[in-house]
């Protein structure tokens, strides 16, 4: 994993998450669920989406299956593994201590 | 993603793409639907789409690129940091390779002839429903004991053929023989092919199509020589007719007689015998006559194919009825036959084997010879494995630190064993490519010390991917030996002790000690076996052979005549033999002739019962062996008493002179004086009367593992083929030169067939012992290689970890010698388990190897004692220079270290 604050880490961190909560959904499911939780906020691109939901396959994170959907269209839908729920704590872990180090530092100086 | 999809990916990555694209148009669609209901116009709403989704084509390479590689990626990543780690330590690397790459090579050229001999079956469609016959053979005294009886004479064959009815159909397949042939073209040249008989139904039987023309049908083996024509194998072909179609109507003289060939059997098929390719198949009936009527004269084998359903014991029933009247009227035939032997000929049971893979003689000599081979190529697997094995360990130590440090930075034992093993991996793959070359250059040569000019060893050792797989599995199961448990050892590193440099080494020393014992155990066996296989050659040649070998050459003559002479044409055969006897003599540097049917060590034998006046005839069978004068001192066998034969004993018909050995005459005169004796052999209804008028010295006749056998010495007789014996001054290339040149100026249809040493006869005899000795002895100093690098590297590393200790000891005044004896106590520690397993395993092995010795006892203490004396020495040069190390160690600088 790269380091700990990268924009990579946080997009990995997002698509666990959601997955964690709403298993399984397609890749379009994943970006429109982030867009809908972060109120706008964060539009994710599909150019980095697929790349990162294909490593995190690799790694062993989440498992992919190919269903048919409602019109007879082949669909790839994911789900989260249990190796990337161990890998979600720890990635929240870091990042809320992360973040908080952020925020206090921007408070304080 | 799981092995299997990567293993699909890579293959077909074509479905990726579309996996891949589907997918991505899966989520354009759904964007294009969503913003469609947020009111866009479908068509805007669909370029949206597209707009947001940007390069779709790069993004596809990389998503592809991510599935595809990242798993071969990792495992080129753990090739290449093994390839950096070799060749950081190219000297390891080398030995390793090279050890582990012999011995790979070693086991698959052994197993590649195992297969070709042993175990594959013929290559015909359901081999598994071809049976042969054989009988167990008569225990008879004083006639060569045979393993099995395979042989049976044309009447038999014939009632066979009848009593088998609908359960299998049986055929005529003749011994493999060396014939001359010529081909019909002018010039074409005189060369030795080898040539079965077979009946007209044997191609049909064993369903071997032809490649052109035709084979034999039943119409072409009906009336006695009345079918002269030929069936060339496939490679004859190629090789001397350079696979010409027009070859089918050609005529080919074959052994004097003029055949048409009338087609080509099928490529890769080269008879039923393995170890034997036969050139030319001609039909039965042209075989000589009187074989067809006559039932004493076994000239073939029979071999068959069950009928569907039909199983061995089936045939074996219906055909017992029929062998045991045959064994009836055999005892009736020889009317002076003991009562002993005759109820076992009554006792006989036919006996139906699986023909799967072919009967072979070859496989007869040298089965038990080629699985000891087998096991001491597995032994010196064995050896090399654990050689690596704790050089690997020692290399593995060296790194403890590099270990340490990743397990502390979190890699996991599984993984850093991974790493490792690839390294193992990554030497045994070199080591298998080095083995299959070794293999492929090994297996023809050792084939070739199997082989006899005159009688030929091939076989189809085609490189095929059974054995590729069979040196590729081996290659894989001894990177499992040697690489894992070092692996795991190594991978285990405590990252604090071994960051302190403090090493919790002891436990890596005791299991290089283990290997090494292994190999040491190992290697010691190895010199064992070679030891007494060398011994046991040595032994076999100092035998007193009664004779001597040296200077004599043995020239076999063939003539024009048939096989049965009349009286008239033996009288001329022996005027020919004389005529060219007195000419070789005249020459100048030759000292003797003599001629004889046949020459000794040559597999040829005529006994007969022998009959003392007023007794009945003796049980056994005794050798007789026709000799014309001058034999004795051509041989050199000292004649004892009485005199050689003159030219009048040729003629002698009422009373038959004879020479007999010493061994006869104790046998059958006791102290007497033989000479003057007289005594009769059965000759058909007849009796022949012999009197003694000479004694000889004991001689071999064909086997120097036996004592020499009693021996009659005949007078020589009128036969069609001979050989001479020529001793001389001369080299063999001389006189065979002067052999052709005086049989071309007498003229009278002799030809010179084939030219030979005496040495040489005797040295075929002892082929399998000469090969166990080869090979015993090179894989014995092969081990003894490995097993004392093994022991220097162990020995090495244990000096290097110690230096420290002996540092102090040489600073409080240790001397040199006390120093050296500290490492020599060392090894001997190393040995000594291992020699005591070594001793004990090979003691063992040696009441198994105790039928193939000759002269050693099964603890023989010449062996064991020079056995010991090799390996120690060995042992001694491997401790020499670490002990060296250790008494130059420095005690200033080891002090100062870490």
């Amino acid at each position: 994993m790269a380091s700990p604050n990268s924009a990579q880490t946080a997009l990995d961190l997002l698509v666990l998450t959601i997955l964690s909560r709403r298993s399984p959904l397609h890749g379009y499911g994943i970006a429109s669920a982030i867009q809908e939780l972060s109120e706008e906020a964060l539009r994710v691109e599909e150019g980095s989406l697929y790349p990162a939901l294909h490593r995190m396959e690799e790694a062993g994170w989440i498992a992919a299956e190919w269903v048919v959907t409602e019109n007879k269209r082949r669909a790839r839908i994911y789900r989260i593994t249990r190796a990337g729920s161990k890998q979600l704590t720890a990635e929240t872990q870091r990042w809320n201590s992360f973040s908080n180090g952020v925020a206090r530092v921007l408070r304080h100086a | 993603m799981s092995w299997l999809s990567r293993l699909r990916n890579a293959l077909r990555p074509q479905r990726l793409d579309e996996e891949l694209a589907d997918e991505m148009r899966d989520h354009m669609e759904r964007r294009a639907a969503r913003l469609c209901a947020e009111g866009w116009e479908p068509d805007e709403a669909r370029r949206q789409a597209q707009i947001s989704f940007g390069n779709v084509t790069k993004l596809r390479e990389q998503s592809r690129e991510m599935r595809l590689w990242a798993a071969l990626e990792s495992m080129l990543q753990d090739t290449r940091y093994a390839w950096r780690g070799l060749r950081k330590g190219p000297a390891f690397a080398v030995t390793a390779v090279l050890s582990l790459g012999l011995a790979i090579g070693a086991n698959t050229a052994i197993y590649s002839i195992v297969d070709a001999a042993m175990l594959r079956p013929l290559p015909v469609p359901e081999p598994e429903r071809l049976v042969t016959l054989a009988a167990p053979s008569i225990d008879q005294p004083g006639s060569k004991k045979a393993e099995e009886r395979e042989s049976f004479s044309y009447p038999v064959y014939e009632q066979f053929r009848a009593a088998a009815g609908d359960s299998a159909h049986l055929i005529l397949v003749g011994y493999p023989n060396r014939v001359e042939a010529q081909g019909q073209k002018p010039g074409a040249p005189v060369e030795k092919v080898t040539r079965e008989f077979v009946s007209g139904d044997a191609f049909a039987t064993l369903r071997v199509p032809p490649a052109v023309g035709r084979l034999f049908s039943s119409e072409d083996d009906r009336v006695p020589g009345g079918h002269p024509v030929a069936v060339l194998s496939h490679d004859y072909w190629q090789r001397r007719f350079h696979a010409d179609r027009a070859v089918v109507g050609q005529s080919l003289r074959l052994a004097g007689k003029t055949y048409y060939i009338i087609g080509v059997a099928r490529e890769g098929f080269f008879g039923i015998e393995p170890g034997k390719f036969v050139d030319v198949w001609v039909p039965a009936m042209m075989y000589d006559k009187e074989a067809f009527t006559n039932p004493g004269w076994g000239w073939f084998r029979i071999a068959g194919r069950l009928a569907p359903g039909a199983t061995r014991e089936e045939l074996q029933a219906r055909l017992q009825p029929s062998f045991h009247f045959q064994q009836e009227e055999t005892i009736k035939r020889y009317s002076t036959m003991p009562p002993a032997i005759q109820k076992q000929f009554r006792e006989l049971a036919l006996r139906v084997h699986s023909a799967a893979s072919g009967p072979s003689k070859f496989r007869q000599t040298f089965a038990r010879p080629l699985w000891i081979v087998f096991s001491v190529a597995a032994a010196i697997l064995f050896i090399a494995c654990s050689n690596v094995a704790s050089l690997l360990l020692a290399r593995f130590t060296a790194r403890s630190a590099e270990m340490a440090m990743r397990v502390s930075l979190g890699a996991g034992r599984r993984r850093l064993v991974r790493q490792l093993l690839t390294e193992s991996l990554l030497l045994s793959a070199l080591a298998g490519c080095l083995g299959w070359l070794v293999a492929r250059a090994a297996t023809p040569a050792l084939v070739g010390m199997l082989s006899r000019k005159e009688d030929p060893v091939q076989f189809a050792l085609a490189m095929d991917t059974q054995v590729l797989l069979f040196c590729a599995g081996l290659s894989t199961l001894a990177t499992v030996f040697f690489g894992l448990l070092p692996a795991w050892q190594a991978a285990g590193a405590q990252p604090m002790s071994a960051l302190r440099g403090a090493s919790g080494q002891a436990g890596k020393l005791r299991m290089g000690r283990f290997f090494v014992g292994v190999q040491v155990a190992f290697a010691f066996c190895l010199v064992m076996a070679g030891a007494s296989f060398l011994f046991s050659l040595r032994n076999l040649f100092t035998v007193d052979t009664g004779f001597n070998a040296h200077g004599v050459a043995v020239i076999g003559i063939s003539s024009d005549l048939g096989k049965i002479l009349t009286p008239n044409e033996v009288q001329r055969s022996l005027t020919r033999m004389e005529q060219l006897r007195d000419k070789m003599k005249a020459l100048p540097g030759v000292q003797e002739t003599a001629a004889a049917p046949w020459a000794i060590f040559d597999n040829s034998y005529w006994i007969e019962q022998v009959i003392l006046p007023g007794k009945a005839p003796s049980e056994r069978e005794e050798l007789f062996y026709h000799i014309s004068p001058g034999y004795f001192s051509a041989l050199r066998t000292p004649l004892l008493s009485g005199r050689d034969f003159g030219i009048h004993d040729l003629h002698a018909t009422k009373v038959v002179p004879v020479i007999i050995n010493q061994a006869f005459a104790r046998r059958y005169f006791g102290a007497d004086n033989p000479l003057g004796r007289t005594f009769q052999h059965p000759s058909g209804p007849t009796l022949v009367n012999h009197q003694v008028i000479g004694v000889a010295a004991n001689a071999h006749y064909d086997d120097l593992r036996r004592e020499p056998e009693p021996m009659v010495y005949a007078p020589l007789d009128g036969t069609a083929n001979f050989s001479l014996y020529v001793r001389s001054a001369l080299d063999l290339g001389s006189i065979a030169r002067l052999v052709e040149r005086e049989t071309k100026a007498l003229g009278s249809g002799m030809r010179v067939q084939e030219i030979t040493t005496l040495d040489t006869l005797v040295g075929n005899s002892v082929l399998r012992e000469k090969l166990l000795a080869g090979i015993g002895g090179v894989f014995a100093l092969l081990g003894l290689l490995l097993a004392a690098i093994g022991l220097f590297g162990l020995l090495n590393y244990s000096v290097a970890r110690r230096t420290k200790e002996i540092g102090i000891r040489a600073a409080l005044g240790a001397r040199r010698s006390e120093l050296v004896l500290l490492v020599l106590k060392d090894l001997a520690a190393m040995m000594g388990a291992g020699l005591l397993a070594g001793l004990a395993g090979s003691l063992g092995a040696m009441t198994l190897l105790q039928s193939l010795l000759f002269g050693i006892k099964p603890a023989d203490p010449l062996v064991i004692a020079t056995a010991m004396s090799v390996f120690l020495f060995a042992a001694f040069a491997a401790g020499v220079l670490p002990a060296n190390r250790a008494a130059g160690v420095d005690p200033m600088i080891a002090l100062r270290q870490d």
